[in-house]
């Protein structure tokens, strides 16, 4: 894009030495020590980069159900935070994008920052809620729901609710980036065309801000499947998941060599998932039937050459 | 059915409140309750300010919040300069395509990075301390700097550069003269939002900063472990209040950066 070619090779080398240091940064401290986690689940006893006692020998050692359970209760977290957290963020991000009128820019304020206030002061906030002595307890013995107060905290109940809307914003906010570039027009020619308001949330809205569906479940699907906090805190630390037992290896038995290939497993695991999940949004958003026939890129563009005619 | 059409339009709005409602209850009630007399009960029993006054007299903290503030600061200056150069002085060479070498550490779980940087810190046997935790939030500020100052370079009018050039500024002139004056909006909002990603970082922290320093989110951390004292309450109102203003700012400033 820029032309350069009239720089010496001398100015060259200086641009390129200057500009370095933040791509050595992101080698050094993140793609090495990831290659290395890799190398080191291979060995038993670090000899100094000798590759010759490689062993599946720690790989071994986590073929045990106890890990795999881990592993795939962390799964289960992760994959239906994800879920949860869509079908809760589904309806606040269409009444945002599409509904909201007065006080829409205070309500997405609201939204954005619990997005960057700090994860460990929001879960710890959840405390006073579901204690037993908490506020949660104290409204439901009040409405008459129940006659003696829940044990909700260092139960996986406390873990999904207080992930649960932990990680909404991470939903709410892709999809609702996505419903805001819907071009109105298709949904007024939709409602126009005689569809009820469902309809048009079935067949055109939510194809359209399907791709605000698919950024948001990774964003939530992904950092769950790690979550550290909220399990220690709020689960008792009782309940392990994949980013309890990663801490326990590193921190409190120091055995590198097993947190190592356990981490590598569980980022593998990880992986396939998203890969999964991926296949499915993919498959999701071909156009087919109902869609196909009016497929949506096709509408899209038809309408913006109709507003433009129209002015 | 003329009972639902009448209440149909409401359900939505509703439903939207009691989510906000979820989200922002357990805040309040923590802001409320750092001011309580009694810490140590659910009940209201009179205002005070006495944990506020204790925060600021615990050693501890005050200590913490010195790191912090070390790491934060220290972790903005880095990221800004290594991105700023990079941005300008890379389009000359294969570097600039190299850009999705940030994005990384965004989609990595946090636990694994901070797992390989604690890996490669013994393997070398680097003491871990302040210098490792500066390590690991550089390492998350240039993923949010990077990508914000390469986009507001290239929406730039490169006419501006030329003429410079054409003008007789050196390279390094036309730098520090006329791009970096014309990027400081992004630059400023980026600043912000690695103040406030180190600030409130816990996991990096935790796993980098060894037995000896202690950052505010870590000390939060071990306190609510050990049992929540009222002093955790009212440090975590603050940091609330300091992210808050942060954004307020950031997003006062109109600064045309998306921040999610």
């Amino acid at each position: 894009m820029r032309n350069n070619s009239f720089k010496s090779s001398r100015a060259q080398e200086y641009d390129f030495a200057v500009a370095l240091p933040a791509v050595l940064w992101q080698i050094l401290f993140l793609y090495v020590p990831l290659c290395f986690i890799i190398y080191i689940s291979f060995i038993k006893a670090i000899d100094f980069f000798i590759f010759k006692n490689i062993t599946l020998a720690n790989y071994k050692a986590l073929f045990n159900p106890i890990y795999f359970s881990i592993i795939i209760r962390s799964i289960f977290l992760a994959f239906f935070n994800a879920l949860f957290c869509l079908f809760l963020g589904y309806p606040v991000a269409y009444f945002l994008a599409l509904r909201a009128k007065r006080f829409k820019n205070m309500l997405l304020f609201l939204l954005i920052l619990p997005f960057w206030t700090n994860f460990l002061v929001q879960a710890y906030a959840w405390f006073f809620i579901l204690d037993y002595h908490g506020f949660l307890n104290k409204v439901l013995l009040k409405i008459g729901i129940i006659s003696t107060p829940l044990h909700i905290l260092n139960t996986p109940w406390a873990i999904y609710i207080v992930m649960l809307f932990c990680y909404l914003p991470f939903m709410v906010l892709p999809i609702y980036s996505s419903m805001t570039k819907i071009n109105k027009y298709i949904l007024e020619a939709s409602s126009d065309l005689g569809a009820t308001n469902w309809q048009t949330l079935g067949y055109v809205t939510l194809p359209l801000s399907l791709s605000g569906i698919r950024t948001g479940f990774f964003l939530v699907l992904i950092p769950s499947f790690g979550e550290f906090v909220i399990p220690a805190l709020l689960g008792g630390g009782k309940i392990m998941y994949v980013g309890s037992m990663i801490s326990y290896f590193f921190l409190e038995t120091k055995n590198v060599f097993l947190g190592s290939a356990f981490t590598v497993l569980s980022g593998a695991c990880l992986i396939a998932i998203a890969l999964l999940i991926y296949l499915v949004f993919r498959k999701l958003s071909k156009p087919s039937g109902f869609t196909g026939a009016t497929g949506p890129s096709i509408k899209t563009n038809n309408s913006a050459k109709l507003s433009q005619g129209n002015k | 059915m003329e009972l639902r059409r009448r209440i149909s339009p409401y359900i939505l709005p509703f439903f939207v409140s009691l989510v906000y409602l979820a989200l922002y209850a357990p805040i309040i009630v923590l802001i409320v309750f750092s001011f309580n007399k009694n810490p140590l009960s659910f009940k209201w029993h009179g205002f005070t300010f006495e944990w506020y006054r204790e925060l600021f007299s615990s050693v501890e903290i005050v200590q913490a919040l010195k790191n912090s503030l070390i790491v934060a600061f220290s972790s903005v200056f880095l990221s800004i300069t290594m991105a700023l150069f990079y941005v300008f002085y890379g389009t000359s060479s294969f570097l600039h395509r190299l850009m999705l070498l940030f994005y990384g550490s965004l989609i990595a779980p946090e636990i694994v990075l901070a797992v390989c940087l604690l890996s490669i810190f013994t393997f070398f046997s680097i003491p871990l301390g302040i210098t490792t935790l500066i390590v690991g939030h550089t390492l998350i500020g240039l993923a949010y700097v990077v990508p914000i100052i390469k986009t507001r370079y290239q929406e730039m009018d490169y006419r501006l550069i030329e003429a410079s050039m054409d003008l007789g500024a050196t390279e390094s002139q036309t730098f520090y003269k006329i791009v970096i004056p014309i990027l400081s909006p992004a630059i400023i909002s980026a600043a912000l939002l690695v103040l406030i990603v180190s600030l409130d970082d816990f996991l990096i922290s935790f796993f980098c900063a060894g037995a000896s320093t202690l950052t505010l989110p870590m000390y939060i951390f071990s306190e609510v472990r050990s049992g929540a004292t009222p002093v955790v309450n009212a440090l975590s109102t603050l940091l609330l209040v300091v992210s808050t203003l942060l954004i307020l700012i950031l997003t006062s400033l109109k600064l045309r950066t998306r921040i999610f």
